[in-house]
């Protein structure tokens, strides 16, 4: 500091801009004059003793005062480095002593009443004071200097690290909770109930999936979802509604008002004003899906009508609170526009006269989809039969229909229809007869969806008689659940002409259809015979589109039948097993899942692993 | 076509300029990515190992690599824990697993 005024004390000279560059420097003048002087000196002084030598300046001399010369310049970079340092040691000292004082003064504010205040400042004192954010620190680990923030973080002896150590530090705490962390074992219960959920796959689930379940686990923190992709909103709204997480909030993320599908496929938590929402919000939706909709009413249908001008297909399950005037109005309204309309599990109303209404008010129609509707019966069906733009019709009755009712309806229609499902439909005013069958076999040719499932009137001829020489194209799904004898004293059902869908009957169904069938339930179909399925799944024979096959109590299916279904289909993605009891430690191939195998309990994983040569 | 032979890693690039490293057969899980370096498709991507990705960010392309890698390692595996995935990622991790088809 020798050269400089010291800072503050008010009086400066004139500076150059040389004397400003030196300063910034650390150049002083003063050590260079100093050192000049020194040097000036020194050859004087040699001067003098070479002169009482008698002596002549020699080489020696020059080579000394250079020596001296790099020293004192080496000495003098040093010394300014020290000073440096040393100045910025005591701008922290006096910082630090400033922040000590603060605190001080803090606790003595804090403690001015309690006796032992003073006592405690002591204690202080001997306490390293932790330095501010903005000071320098050396690191408790590494010791190096570094500038403490607000982040820095505490060591292990009470210190701040620097930001390096910290992190390490860090890193190594989150593994140690880590590790301390149980390993969370899926139980046994969840891997069943993803296996029938048909997750089959073995690796990790895709990322979408996993994005997906996230945001379900946080469906209350959701403010918005965005543009998203039509399936993923839909996908989005399935798992919420599995997790019954759709309420009145959550349900206003699905509503966007350029959409023109709305699908809830859990509404029971829904109130009245929200089903008015969808329409306010969403007034060019086409189609609208509403599952459980038990709040919906008569008021939401008169907004819907009055909003909703766009809308084209309907599905509303369980709107037990709409009544019949309201249908008509509904249909009235809708009119020519409508084309598809699917309701189910209604009971208080929808009664004969509505589904008159619907007939008459929406011949358009080309989806229908009544099922356990209680109110409506036999004059259902005629209606029905005067709908003749129908593609896709699936009907399950609450009351006994006539055969001859359903045969006309079947006449009437069925040339168009590609997906005929009848559930439960029995007769119990005349014997049974293949009527049904074979009426399908001359009307229908079109076809790619067939279902008709739990009745014990056909017989196997007549399933023989449909699908033999039938000019429909193969069938894509086929589900004949449940067709079976239903003689408690004879379970093995009449020997001569089994009734239901038997050995004869599933050859012509497999010859007719295999080629393109992609979903085969024959769950309960009792009277086919081991031979049959070992023939038809013999392992050559090849059904290339098959993905899905239930052939659920169905008691004479073994592990070479299914190993037959392995081989015989190369798609094959879920097989159901429940109650075939003779399936037994079957090897299953990769990507295939094998549901509900009574006895295969100590080989409970059923994903497959062996290759499919078995 | 100098640069067309194929390399052992591929470079993702985000659109706010993060580039991404990772090997070929990780990167290729993901369907768009591997259709962008399919040699057979004759797309600039193949000749320069490198796929722009300008609708992700460079946050979200970090979590995708993170899940090729995670896909990659657990492809063979029964039962695999699931990768966690930050809350506040998820919509946007979403739309870009869908572009991304993985």
């Amino acid at each position: 500091m020798s050269g400089r005024r010291p800072r503050g004390a008010g009086i400066r000279g004139p500076h150059s801009a040389l004397t400003d560059f030196l300063a910034a420097n650390n150049i002083s003048a003063q050590e260079i004059r100093d050192s000049y002087q020194q040097r000036v000196r020194q050859a004087e002084q040699e001067a003098a003793q070479t002169d009482d030598n008698g002596e002549g300046p020699s080489n020696g001399g020059a080579e000394v005062e250079e020596d001296l010369q790099a020293e004192s310049s080496t000495m003098a970079a040093e010394r300014t480095r020290k000073r440096k340092r040393d100045q910025d040691e005591a701008i922290a000292k006096i910082k630090k002593g400033k922040a000590a004082k603060k605190v001080q003064k803090k606790k003595q504010k804090k403690n001015s009443s309690d006796d032992d205040s003073d006592f405690e400042d002591v204690m202080d004192m001997y306490k390293k004071a932790k330095p501010l954010p903005g000071q320098l620190e050396n690191c408790e680990l590494c010791n190096k200097r570094f500038t403490v923030t607000p982040y820095s973080k505490a060591g292990p002896e009470g210190g701040l690290l620097c930001t390096p150590c910290g992190k390490e530090m860090v890193k190594d705490t989150k593994a140690e909770a880590k590790a301390n962390k149980p390993v969370v074992r899926r139980g046994r219960r969840k891997m069943e109930s993803n296996r029938l959920d048909g997750m089959t796959d073995c690796g990790p689930k895709t990322l979408q999936q996993l994005c997906i379940e996230k945001l379900a686990q946080h469906s209350e923190d959701i403010d918005e979802l965005g543009e998203m992709p039509e399936g993923i909103m839909n996908r989005i709204s399935e798992i919420f509604s599995k997790k019954r997480a759709m309420n009145s909030t959550t349900m206003k993320l699905f509503l966007q008002p350029d959409m023109d599908r709305v699908a809830i496929h859990e509404a029971a938590y829904l109130e009245t004003e929200d089903y008015d929402q969808i329409f306010a919000i969403c007034p060019n939706v086409k189609r609208l899906s509403l599952r459980n909709c038990c709040q919906f009413k008569d008021s939401n249908i008169d907004y819907m009508n009055e909003k909703a001008r766009a809308l084209e297909e309907i599905q509303l399950l369980g709107a037990n609170l709409v009544s019949n005037d309201k249908w008509a109005e509904l249909f009235i309204a809708r009119g020519k526009d409508l084309k598809a309309f699917k309701v189910e599990w209604l009971d208080a109303a929808f009664d004969d006269e509505a589904v008159e209404a619907l007939t008459t008010f929406c011949p358009n129609l080309e989806r229908l989809k009544l099922e356990r509707c209680k109110q409506i019966g036999p004059d259902s069906i005629d209606a029905i039969a005067r709908l003749q733009h129908l593609k896709h019709l699936t009907l399950r009755f609450h009351d006994p229909i006539t055969r001859e009712k359903l045969t006309h309806l079947i006449r009437s229609i069925g040339t168009n229809l590609e997906t005929l499902c009848l559930e439960h439909f029995l007769d119990n005013t005349s014997d049974p007869t293949d009527d049904v069958l074979a009426t399908i076999h001359t009307t229908c040719t079109r076809l790619s969806k067939f279902r008709f499932t739990e009745n014990n009137e056909c017989t196997d001829a007549g399933y023989v008689n449909l699908f033999s020489h039938w000019s429909n194209p193969p069938l894509r799904y086929i589900d004949i659940n449940s067709t079976r004898d239903l003689d408690n004293t004879n379970p093995d059902g009449p020997q001569e002409s089994p009734i239901g869908l038997a050995s004869a009957g599933f050859l012509a169904l497999m010859t007719h259809s295999g080629p393109s069938l992609e979903f085969l339930d024959i769950s309960s179909c009792r009277h086919i015979s081991h031979e049959t399925f070992t023939l038809v799944f013999d392992g050559v024979k090849q059904y290339p589109h098959l993905v899905e096959i239930n052939l659920s109590f169905c008691p004479v299916v073994d592990t070479h039948v299914v190993a037959g279904i392995f081989r015989s289909c190369p798609l094959v993605k879920k097989v159901v097993t429940f109650g075939c009891f003779r399936v037994e430690d079957v090897r299953v191939p990769q990507g295939i899942v094998l549901i509900g195998a009574p006895r295969a309990q100590d080989l409970i994983e059923q994903f497959g692993e062996g290759s499919l040569d078995l | 076509m100098t640069g067309s032979k194929t390399t052992e890693y591929v470079t993702l690039v985000s659109n706010d300029g993060y580039e991404f490293k990772l090997l070929r057969s990780a990167a290729c899980l993901a369907g768009t990515i591997k259709k962008a370096l399919d040699p057979t498709s004759g797309f600039i991507e193949t000749t320069q190992n490198r796929v722009d990705l300008p609708t992700i960010n460079g946050v979200v392309l970090e979590k995708v690599c993170e899940y090729l890698y995670y896909n990659q390692k657990h492809a063979e595996s029964r039962d695999v824990s699931d990768m966690d995935i930050p809350p506040e990622l998820c919509l946007e991790l979403l739309i870009a697993a869908d572009y991304l088809d993985v």
